[in-house]
């Protein structure tokens, strides 16, 4: 199995505070990683970190064997590693078709001028770009609501589109941040199908934040533990569980 | 037919001048970038087009081209418009909101105090004697007609392309933007340096229009202005533009019997608008089609 995102010694603070300190693992090809760890443990600022939407402190990550660390967000999107927001960050005054228009932004070509002109392959691309929105939107059971504004949506199709909006910039390795986060007990439960649906036919790498146990228990195939920025366990599911830190760290957090 | 050009020609022209420097504005507002340089590219534009049509160092080129000067000054006034805002926009870009909009406020009123004090713009009285391009006002309809119908044609086809759609994007959310793959710089800059240049074009084909140019053609009332245009017909369509322009600019010459009391009823609109139409004009009658399309249709909810 091969290695697509290597970390090594992440490290991240915010004034005093350590939110990530020397973070080090690394993450196999179509593996599910889970991210857990009792809030404020620095889960979205290592996220933060690997998209380029916060610089590191120190450290550094590689992608696919290239250092990435440094790179702008959108030249990181670019080479296939795309995200979810912890709390939603739809383009919501935009319908739900155009939203997963916009993200296959770096997977298309079309400039300014050959856009405006309806160019043969800038039409054919457009064509493309349509066809594609509308595979996901199936995909993610919305395509009965395109014409919809994003932020019309409710909380869960909200989620789900912002799914569907990374997975249309056919991504190789996918950051979900808590996607589970204020569905119920049912929803969750589609959410964990539909997770495993999206592994199967994108062959997407995952990093899954997540708090709800049985959940992350369920889909992950390793998982990393932070506690105040630090790594205090990482392996299998069950071997996690069992763990003395992980217990004391969220025995102590409650 | 006549007299009514005679009559009206002037106002119609400066309608569709006063739309395409309602655009100007609008461009950099699709990506969600306050701007208000317009002015200040149109000064510009005007210059070059003023000093080209009237410098004793241009008479060779004059007498070579005839009236080939004009497509050429537009063609100058553009570009160098173009280039200096991309200069600019590199850097201003960086500010956000309400900054962004007062460091190009700041740019306009050093471009203007920078031709009050230069020999080659004619200092504070500024160039006059423009040759003019056409013998009737209503003519330069013309110039500024056409040049109007392109730029709609190519808002249209913006909006519907991958570059229209990173804009809007960016207008949206621009860190989720730059994390869906969209260089957001590059875009910004880019419906800037289009804003530019568009006001630049405009400023070199008002100078004959208006005969003389002076350091009071581009100013901080004008962005104002400008602005009220987009924002009060709707900055989220490119009807909001042109409809905020045609309203506006004709508003003034509608009162003129109400004399000074047009200047209240002026001012009047623009707050009471600003306060009921927080989406403009055009964002406020899409509202109400949406609401008769709901009542009305079988499948209510669906839409
Ligand atoms: N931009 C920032 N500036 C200052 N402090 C920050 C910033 N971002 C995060 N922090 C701090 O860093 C720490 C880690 O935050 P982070 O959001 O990564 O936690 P988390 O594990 O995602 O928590 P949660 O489960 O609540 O989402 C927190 O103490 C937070 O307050
Ligand atoms: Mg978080």
């Amino acid at each position: 199995m091969s290695v697509i995102i290597q970390a090594d010694g992440l490290c991240r603070n915010f004034g005093g505070l350590q939110a990530v300190d020397s973070v080090s693992f690394s993450v196999n090809e179509g593996e599910i990683f889970g991210l857990i760890g009792p809030n404020g443990a620095g889960k979205t600022t290592l996220f933060n970190l690997i998209t380029g939407l916060t610089p590191v402190s120190s450290g550094s990550f590689s992608y696919q064997g290239r250092a990435i660390t440094g790179l702008p967000p959108h030249r990181i999107a670019g080479q296939g590693i795309a995200r979810t927001f912890q709390n939603i960050r739809l383009f919501k005054g935009l319908s739900v078709l155009e939203n997963v228009r916009i993200s296959q932004h770096a997977c298309t070509r079309t400039g300014l001028f050959s856009g405006i002109l309806g160019l043969p392959a800038s039409r054919r691309e457009e064509r493309e770009v349509e066809e594609k929105a509308w595979e996901i939107l199936k995909l993610i059971g919305l395509s009965g609501r395109a014409a919809e504004l994003a932020g019309n949506l409710a909380y869960g199709d909200q989620r789900r589109l912002e799914i569907g909006r990374a997975l249309a910039l056919q991504p190789k390795v996918l950051l979900l941040d808590e996607p589970a986060a204020g569905m119920n007990a049912a929803e969750k439960q589609s959410l964990t199908g539909f997770i495993r649906e999206v592994r199967e036919l994108f062959h997407v790498t995952m990093l899954l934040i997540e708090h709800h146990v049985p959940l992350v228990m369920g889909l992950c195939d390793r998982i990393l533990v932070l506690h105040f920025g630090s790594m205090i366990a990482l392996g299998d599911p069950a071997a996690v569980q069992q763990d003395q830190a992980v217990i004391e760290a969220y025995l102590g957090a409650e | 037919m006549e007299g009514f050009l005679q009559n009206y020609g002037f106002l119609l022209v400066t309608l569709l001048q006063q739309s395409l420097l309602a655009f100007s504005l609008y461009f950099p507002l699709m990506a969600g970038q306050l701007s208000l340089a317009s002015p200040g590219f149109y000064a510009l534009g005007g210059y070059i087009a003023a000093i080209m049509s009237t410098a004793p160092e241009c008479t060779p080129l004059r007498e070579k081209l005839g009236t080939g000067i004009y497509p050429l000054e537009w063609l100058a006034a553009g570009l160098i418009s173009g280039v200096l805002a991309l200069v600019i926009g590199i850097s201003a870009l960086r500010l956000r909101g309400i900054y962004l909009a007062l460091a190009t406020i700041a740019f306009v009123e050093i471009l203007r105090v920078i031709c009050l004090n230069l020999e080659i713009t004619g200092g504070a009285i500024g160039i006059f004697d423009i040759p003019q391009l056409f013998a009737e006002r209503w003519s330069y309809g013309l110039i500024f007609g056409p040049l109007l119908l392109l730029t709609l044609l190519f808002v249209y086809r913006l909006e519907n392309s991958r570059t229209g759609r990173a804009l809007k994007a960016i207008r949206e959310d621009e860190l989720a933007a730059g994390a869906m793959g969209i260089h957001t710089t590059y875009y910004k800059v880019l419906a800037f340096v289009i804003g530019a240049v568009l006001a630049g074009i405009v400023g070199a084909m008002s100078a004959p229009f208006l005969n003389t140019w002076n350091a009071r053609q581009g100013t901080f009332d004008a962005s104002i202005s400008y602005l009220a245009y987009v924002l009060i017909g709707g900055s989220r369509s490119m009807w909001g533009p042109l409809l905020g322009a045609v309203l506006l600019a004709s508003l003034p010459e509608l009162l003129r019997p109400l004399k000074d009391a047009r200047l209240i009823i002026n001012g009047m609109v623009l707050v009471v608008a600003s306060i009921y139409l927080p989406q403009g004009i055009v964002g406020a009658l899409g509202r109400l089609k949406r609401c008769v399309v709901k009542n009305t249709s079988p499948m209510g909810g669906e839409r």
